[in-house]
């Protein structure tokens, strides 16, 4: 059993590493426990737990400040906390081998996804008459622009089932999937950066909610590592973020999108020798 | 940064404006006061294990049980006064989860009643009922 002494200040780190790189503490926390020899069912299921916390936390600021489109983030989240159901009962089924294996790739296509995109011109588009049925459209005030901005949402016929895709990562994984949901905001709903990342933490409490129940009923949540896990990541994700607002160098953030590279790598390699 | 957006002044009915703002401000307190609450109780319960025993290490397990069950027995518990740092530490994990359930049972009401969209007060609704069930689960 792992002491507390040891857990919190790796989860403090796990949460500021996350934050600092652009995703949330999640993806640095399980490969670290499994390291320290906790089942990664067991990682997956405090993770989760932990992704409710600093999701929420973070929302309640772009939400008090008019970011976040409720519309668009209830319409969403039919289709993600059912993705998450099944994604948590999957982790359960399966063997311990593939969640590493599934784990690396996501992890590094998240991290490929965070190197490469530079945020690409955002435009208004036309809108088709289902995402106008279903009113997602909105504005928000711009503090950096000093304007009111507004958008209108498209193609939510394609980002909803690829959303239910994003859930089930989330669930079977323990994750916020963070990254892959803000991908979908951005190309295929055309939702503009700030709308798309805010509206993304707010989906990322429910989404995480659905997938930590069902490893509360299989009894994986562990209260021992709960404590540690829960405030840990909660402190180190704020104290990242904090950081992060103020920090211009863009070569700090790199070195800590290296630590993920090597999770990633690590989780792969983990995954495809069995040697868990 | 944006191409060609359209800007200007807010538009739309004042009464319907101000709802929403005061929506948001809602819904972000609900999740601020719900998280910090959460986190309050599990560094409650580790200071009071600590004065106790001097050590803040749990060895309890929450198997077989759903949120529902859970709550319940504990709520139970404190009932018969036998508060312990346990008790607390596992009322921060519910409160945690009920936090974005409080959420989503918020804006179906604001849904609902506030603006009286039926289509996104179906919509909430089912989220609500699909995590009704998740807590229920067997």
């Amino acid at each position: 059993m792992i002491s507390f002494q040891l857990l919190f200040p790796i989860s403090i780190l796990a949460g500021f590493v996350g934050a600092m790189a652009g995703m949330g503490g999640g993806v640095v926390i399980i490969p670290v426990l499994t390291l320290l020899g906790v089942d990664i069912k067991h990682a997956i299921a405090i993770s989760i737990l932990s992704v409710i916390a600093t999701s929420s936390g973070s929302a309640s600021a772009y939400v008090r400040d008019h970011i976040t489109n409720l519309k668009v983030g209830m319409f969403l989240e039919m289709f993600t906390i059912v993705g998450a159901l099944a994604g948590a009962k999957i982790t359960l089924a399966i063997s311990p081998r593939p969640l590493y294996i599934v784990f690396g790739l996501v992890l590094l296509s998240s991290w490929l996804a965070l190197l490469f995109t530079r945020h690409a011109m955002w435009h208004t588009g036309a809108q088709d008459s289902f995402t106008r049925w279903l009113e997602l459209e909105g504005s928000y005030p711009d503090q950096a622009l000093g304007e009111t901005v507004y958008y209108k949402a498209r193609n939510a016929y394609f980002g909803a089932p690829l959303m239910f895709g994003a859930g089930v990562i989330a669930g079977l994984l323990g994750i916020g999937a963070g990254a892959v949901k803000v991908l979908i905001h951005d190309l295929v709903m055309g939702l503009p950066p700030k709308v798309s990342t805010t509206t993304s933490n707010m989906i990322i409490g429910v989404t995480a909610l659905a997938g930590a129940s069902v490893y509360l009923v299989a009894g994986l949540i562990r209260p021992q590592l709960a404590a540690p896990v829960i405030l840990g990541i909660a402190l180190g994700a704020f104290l990242g973020t904090r950081l992060l607002v103020r920090m211009t160098n863009q070569a700090v953030r790199r070195f800590f999108l290296f630590i993920l590279l090597i999770l990633a790598v690590e989780m792969l390699i983990r995954g495809f020798r069995g040697a868990l | 940064m944006t191409d060609s957006p359209r800007i200007g002044a807010a538009s739309g009915p004042a009464r319907k404006q101000r709802l929403e703002f005061d929506m948001d401000l809602l819904v972000g307190y609900i999740l601020l006061i719900g998280v910090l609450l959460s986190l309050a109780l599990v560094l409650a319960a580790l200071i009071w294990k600590w004065i106790l025993t001097r050590t803040v290490d749990f060895d309890y397990q929450l198997s077989g049980m759903n949120f529902i069950q859970l709550l319940t027995s504990e709520l139970r518990l404190a009932a018969t006064g036998a508060l312990r740092p346990r008790l607390l530490l596992t009322l921060g994990i519910l409160m945690l989860m009920l936090t974005p359930f409080l959420r989503v049972l918020v804006s179906m009401a604001y849904f609902l009643v506030g603006l009286r969209n039926w289509k996104y007060t179906l919509f909430t609704a089912f989220v609500l009922v699909t995590l009704i069930y998740s807590l229920c689960l067997r």
